[in-house]
């Protein structure tokens, strides 16, 4: 128990880069999805996805 | 884009509070995980070539290599400080390690940038940090000097910048990287708007160096501890490369005369250089003299303005960062030993650490464009398209290229040649730590020639 808490204290901060990649990996997510909120939605410009592909743009 | 920036950022709070004898270890596997991850921008695959797109930043195929570079350099300026340093107090140690990742923090964002002037303060932003390594953890006390001609001439070069980014900004209502290459060419006919023109041009001819304005250039260098050498002559520098390769298409209708003098200039200016290193004594001021006539070649490559100067200039700028890093870090093993950066003081080390000669010889192979390294195809690309443009230009790029190879026999052989002078014969053996360096410069260097296309740029 000891043991683990002096691990604790002297190895936390090597969570941080970690974290910070997970909340940025997150953030990249949210970006994307405001970025491509309105894809393939203009009545102009929609139109039906041809077979295999994903999405109109990328 | 944020998965890489926002770690970085964390980087920072790491260091500081790691314990003392895990602060090098630590920061340096973090810093080499960042740089393993940046590898997943190496994939354009949306139809602009712009990926990884947020409100403010993007990677394009021009910025993905320059931004992988920036990553690779920090773990190994880590690994290289870490002798030198070892004396310092441990805050001075963790300060010298933030400072360093501060600027891979405004590199990033320089070359991500979509916007113009957000380019242009991270440019700025980055003198901060290096001016504060060249200046606190430099040698001698020249390094305030060197540190004011660094600043100054930069700060000099890239105020007129601000002023014509405002003013194209009044002209076409947007800086934006992402539709300024679709605008329609603006109407340049007055004087004003060759002013313009220099303007829009003269910090990154500074930043390059052009010859005339590149005499901060090697007072840094000579100046700088390692770490500041390696991410000055490795990313700093391309930091103009690459400003001018965006702003380029913008000038167009211009740059066709005006250009001529800089082209000249630049070309005059390898040969000159050239000479220069090979009459120098001192190992980091003729590194930092070939760095010189190396972006000499660039500069002209990229006002040349064909597709194969771009591809050309691109490959060699990566190639020459890797290059010039690794001879830096070559000086500094020297520089550890003998505490002279005097060539002669410092000759016949063959006999003394075999092992490193073999890097030396190495590394100045891919100085003087060896193949099948990218530092030839860079070369070969940028002297075929001036060739194209004006067959006279050959025995400028061709004599210039002789005398990188004269040179690089004079590095060469001054230093790992010739007969061991007494104060040579206890010397300490070198490092494991060091022939990590050298590997971790040169093997991405070889392997890169396997895939070039990851240099290629917009060609790709």
């Amino acid at each position: 128990m000891v043991n683990f808490i002096t691990f604790a204290r002297e190895h936390w901060m090597n969570l941080l880069v970690p974290m910070g990649f997970v909340i940025g990996w997150y953030l990249d997510k949210q970006q994307d999805k405001k970025l491509t909120a309105f894809r393939n939605k203009s009545l102009l410009y929609s139109r039906e996805l041809k077979p295999g592909e994903e999405v109109t743009w990328k | 884009m944020l998965k890489i920036l926002i770690p970085t950022v964390m980087l920072i709070p790491t260091i500081w509070f790691t314990p003392k004898k895990w602060l090098w270890p630590s920061t340096l596997t973090h810093s080499l995980v960042i740089a393993l991850f940046t590898l997943t921008w190496l994939t354009w695959p949306s139809e602009t070539a712009w990926s990884n797109l947020n409100g403010l930043m993007a990677t394009d195929p021009l910025s993905t290599p320059l931004l992988i570079l920036t990553c690779w350099l920090l773990p190994l300026m880590i690994l290289a400080s870490q002798n030198h340093t070892t004396n310092d107090p441990i805050n001075r140690q963790r300060m010298y390690i933030s400072l360093l990742t501060s600027l891979q923090l405004f590199l990033i964002l320089a070359f991500s940038a979509t916007e113009l002037i957000m380019f242009y303060i991270m440019f700025e932003a980055t003198l901060i940090p290096t001016l504060l390594i060249i200046t606190r953890w430099g040698n001698q006390t020249e390094r305030l000097n060197a540190g004011t001609y660094f600043l100054f001439y930069t700060l000099a070069g890239s105020l007129p910048l601000l002023v014509a980014l405002l003013m194209l900004q009044n002209k076409t209502g947007s800086l934006s990287m992402l539709t300024l290459q679709h605008s329609n060419p603006l109407n340049l006919i007055m004087l004003g708007d060759k002013l313009w023109w220099m303007g829009c041009l003269m910090a990154f001819l500074v930043k390059m160096p052009l010859y005339g304005v590149h005499l901060w250039l090697p007072k840094a260098h000579v100046e700088a501890p390692i770490a500041g050498s390696m991410i000055l002559a490795a990313v700093l520098l391309k930091l103009g490369g690459y400003g001018m390769m965006r702003l380029m298409n913008i000038l167009e209708p211009l740059s066709k005369q005006l250009s001529y003098p800089f082209m000249i200039l630049a070309l005059w200016g390898i040969i000159m250089t050239g000479l220069i290193c090979l009459r120098q004594n001192d190992l980091k001021s003729l590194i930092a003299y070939s760095s010189v006539s190396h972006m000499g070649l660039v500069t002209t490559g990229i006002l040349i303005q064909t597709p194969w100067g771009f591809t050309g200039a691109l490959v060699l700028m990566i190639a020459h960062g890797l290059t010039s890093s690794a001879l830096f870090c070559l000086a500094n093993t020297n520089y550890e030993r003998t505490h002279s950066r005097t060539m002669v003081l410092a000759r016949g080390l063959q006999m003394v650490l075999p092992l490193m000669a073999m890097w030396w010889f190495t590394a100045s192979l891919a100085n003087m464009a060896l193949p099948p390294l990218p530092n030839l195809m860079g070369e070969l690309m940028i002297i075929s398209s001036l060739f194209n443009w004006s067959p006279w230009t050959l025995t400028l790029t061709g004599l210039g290229t002789l005398i990188t190879a004269a040179y690089s026999l004079y590095l060469f052989l001054t230093t790992q040649r010739g007969p061991l002078t007494n104060h040579l014969l206890h010397m300490e053996p070198s490092h494991s730590r060091e022939h990590l360096i050298m590997t971790l410069h040169l093997i991405p260097l070889t392997l890169l020639i396997f895939k070039p296309e990851l240099l290629w740029g917009w060609i790709f």
